[in-house]
């Protein structure tokens, strides 16, 4: 049951051996779908659920998740073309007129920790710059922060003008000040009151 | 004063400073503002791009011209406030776009809270001074909110203010209504917060209005922060020298415009709750921090800001006590001389609370008392007077005791201190309805203080014409 240590060497966080790990299952010749998903992506939810209970800290989620993709780096060249690594691509950035992102970078870290591709656009982003890259990136979801009361009205503008532009992504909604009857009020499709919420929300409205 | 929590090693200090000087010379600190980095060029620093590179010199020559005490003017002369040497004033929260209810529900704040909260300031026994954003108003436009607050500031209090640094806009409209009300605004008549961003920069709004203060002559609190383990170290000793090199680059580019400008100096360190990567103020870890800033203040010989009644919980519960009074304790006796956020905000400094404010109010009275130096005078003493009760006496019919029954100890307004039966009789005896009646009695008494009619009608109508009304 090798490709299973892989899971736990990615649970508790060694990187070094993941790889070796998931090289010798390689040379083996074991299924790589099977090191993908027995080993990796199960990790991952093993992560993902012990963070979730407060068992895990947000370093040592940040940790595996880096030795997963580890991992995956290995895997790639004998991955077929289209198999489906990615739980799916989100556009993340704080909105125009703020730039405060210690919160929004927390929620991409952990996004791409859960398998997620991460898109960060970074602080003081319009919602041209938001629309432009979730159709260049095929993007599932577009993840708004802001942290100023003063820039919540700017969120509005942005889901409106996703919405206007016609394209088939969700958007999410989250820092201090935000509320979910803001994002029900706004059109948006999700908030979290914080970022281990945010990962699981992104996480279903990938799914749907 | 007592200041228990002073003894840090001078070597240490020296590090701190030391390593801080590093990073200024090596690493340098951005400056997002064209205006800023001019006056940088101007001054022959070192630039790379939006980079700004420190000498020791520099930093020198800024910490040479920094007062060690200074007098801000309040509308009433009577309630001025000194910063500095041993002095502790303390402001209400900062900041806070919400009010918590005491059902726990979270709301929205507005301008009538902005109101209220300027009358428990102006009835308060124990702050001294307002704050610029004790509540955000969030049903008012954002770009002219910080005029609403500044002229019930103004109108509603005759205590010292703070003036916007939202941005440069907001700091002119600070000095604008400033000289209306005051005939000399060469001298500090208001105080402003300047926050930098972690790590090792600033926002070009902070900047903009830093340099606008600044030019004025008018006191700036130069604060950075970090928060242990996210936007910083973990460490302490890391994050100390992140913050104090970029307040130290601050306080240099307020030095460099106006030489003198009075400086409150600030760094803040809060944990990163490690479980959601979350911002923790109310720690023992804060608490230690701020005993070392303050430290460091005395080092630099700048007055010193800490933070205040700070805590994590939502309800006027053991934790909201607790962490207040550990975090409001240790910045008085560690010697901090100035306290943003000493009373009415939960849930790190997310929202205010009515009924934390009046709690807080004890805790800051409380945390007074305590700083004031014991008498040690003839009459303290009371020699004769021990001598003639001998063994037989009772202390409570003395004239001595009767003189001093209403200022010796804290009386607290609402902390209990009976006895079991009437604690149980009390009706309500709940602290929180105990805060709601004080607090209906406290807007029954409060009264608009007196100003010039003329000098309203002018802030008025300049307030109105800003917001094109």
């Amino acid at each position: 049951m090798a490709v299973k240590d892989i899971a736990e060497a990615v649970v508790v966080m060694d990187r070094v051996k993941v790889v070796e790990l998931v090289k010798t299952e390689i040379a083996a010749g074991t299924e790589i779908d099977e090191i993908l998903n027995a080993g990796l992506i199960d990790a991952m939810d093993i992560v993902g659920q012990k963070f979730s209970d407060g068992s895990l800290f947000v370093p040592e989620m940040l940790m595996a998740a880096k030795a997963m993709k580890a991992g995956l780096e290995e895997l790639k060249p004998h991955l077929s073309a289209g198999a489906a690594v990615s739980r799916g691509t989100v556009i993340i950035g704080t909105v125009k007129g703020d730039l405060h992102d210690i919160g929004k970078n927390l929620v991409a870290l952990m996004m791409e920790g859960a398998g997620m591709d991460v898109v960060d656009l970074g602080v003081d982003i319009d919602a041209e710059k938001f629309v432009k890259a979730a159709i260049e990136h095929n993007a599932g979801v577009v993840a708004l922060s802001a942290l100023l009361t003063t820039t919540m009205p700017t969120m509005e503008t942005i889901v409106a003008a996703i919405k206007e532009a016609g394209i088939a992504v969700k958007t999410i909604i989250g820092g201090a000040p935000v509320t979910a009857a803001f994002a029900d009020q706004i059109g948006a499709d999700g908030f979290s009151a914080d970022a281990p919420g945010a990962v699981e929300l992104t996480r279903k409205l990938l799914a749907a | 004063m007592n200041r228990a929590i002073t003894n840090f090693d001078q070597k240490i200090l020296d590090s701190i400073h030391k390593y801080s000087l590093e990073l200024l010379s090596d690493t340098g600190i951005r400056f997002p503002s064209e205006k800023a980095l001019g006056i940088f060029r101007e001054h022959d620093f070192r630039t790379d791009g939006e980079m700004v590179f420190f000498q020791e010199k520099d930093i020198q020559t800024a910490l040479d011209t920094v007062p060690s005490v200074f007098t801000i003017k309040a509308r009433n002369p009577e309630k001025d406030i000194r910063i500095g040497g041993d002095s502790y004033m303390m402001a209400p929260g900062y900041g806070p776009p919400f009010i918590i209810e005491p059902s726990g529900e979270k709301r929205n704040a507005l301008l009538d809270d902005v109101h209220k909260f300027c009358k428990l300031v102006q009835t308060s026994k124990y702050l001294d001074f307002n704050s610029s954003i004790v509540v955000q108003p969030t049903e008012v436009p954002q770009e002219t909110a910080h005029l609403d607050i500044l002229l019930a500031t103004l109108l509603m209090t005759d205590k010292p203010i703070m003036g916007s640094s939202s941005s440069e806009i907001a700091a002119r409209d600070s000095l604008k209504l400033a000289e209306m009300v005051w005939d000399n605004t060469d001298e500090p008549v208001m105080i402003s917060l300047v926050d930098s961003l972690s790590p090792l920069q600033y926002a070009a709004e902070m900047v903009d209005s830093l340099m606008v203060f600044a030019k004025a002559g008018q006191p700036l609190i130069v604060h950075s922060s970090c928060s242990l383990g996210s936007t910083g170290p973990i460490t302490i000793a890391g994050s100390l020298v992140i913050s104090n090199a970029t307040t130290l680059a601050g306080i240099c580019l307020a030095q460099l415009i106006n030489p003198g400008t009075p400086i409150v100096y600030g760094l803040g360190g809060s944990p990163t709750e490690m479980k959601t990567g979350g911002y923790v103020n109310a720690s023992p870890e804060d608490a230690k921090h701020t005993a070392i800033v303050t430290a460091l203040g005395r080092y630099y010989n700048i007055p010193c800001r800490s933070q205040g009644a700070l805590t994590e919980s939502f309800c006027l519960d053991y934790q909201a006590g607790m962490e207040s009074a550990m975090m409001l304790t240790t910045a008085a006796l560690s010697g901090a001389n100035l306290s943003l956020h000493a009373c009415g905000t939960y849930g790190s400094m997310l929202g205010m609370s009515y009924e934390k404010f009046i709690a807080d109010e004890d805790l800051c009275g409380a945390v007074k008392k305590l700083m004031q130096p014991v008498e040690f005078t003839d009459d303290a003493f009371a020699m004769d007077m021990i001598k003639e009760l001998g063994t037989s006496g009772n202390y409570l019919m003395e004239m001595h005791t009767l003189k001093r029954c209403r200022s010796e100890f804290f009386i607290p307004d609402l902390n209990i201190r009976t006895i079991h039966n009437k604690w149980l009789e009390m009706e309500p005896r709940d602290n929180v309805e105990r805060a709601a009646n004080i607090l209906v009695k406290r807007f029954a008494e409060y009264e608009k203080p007196e100003i010039d009619p003329d000098i309203e009608k002018r802030l008025v109508q300049y307030v109105n014409q800003r917001k094109g009304m």
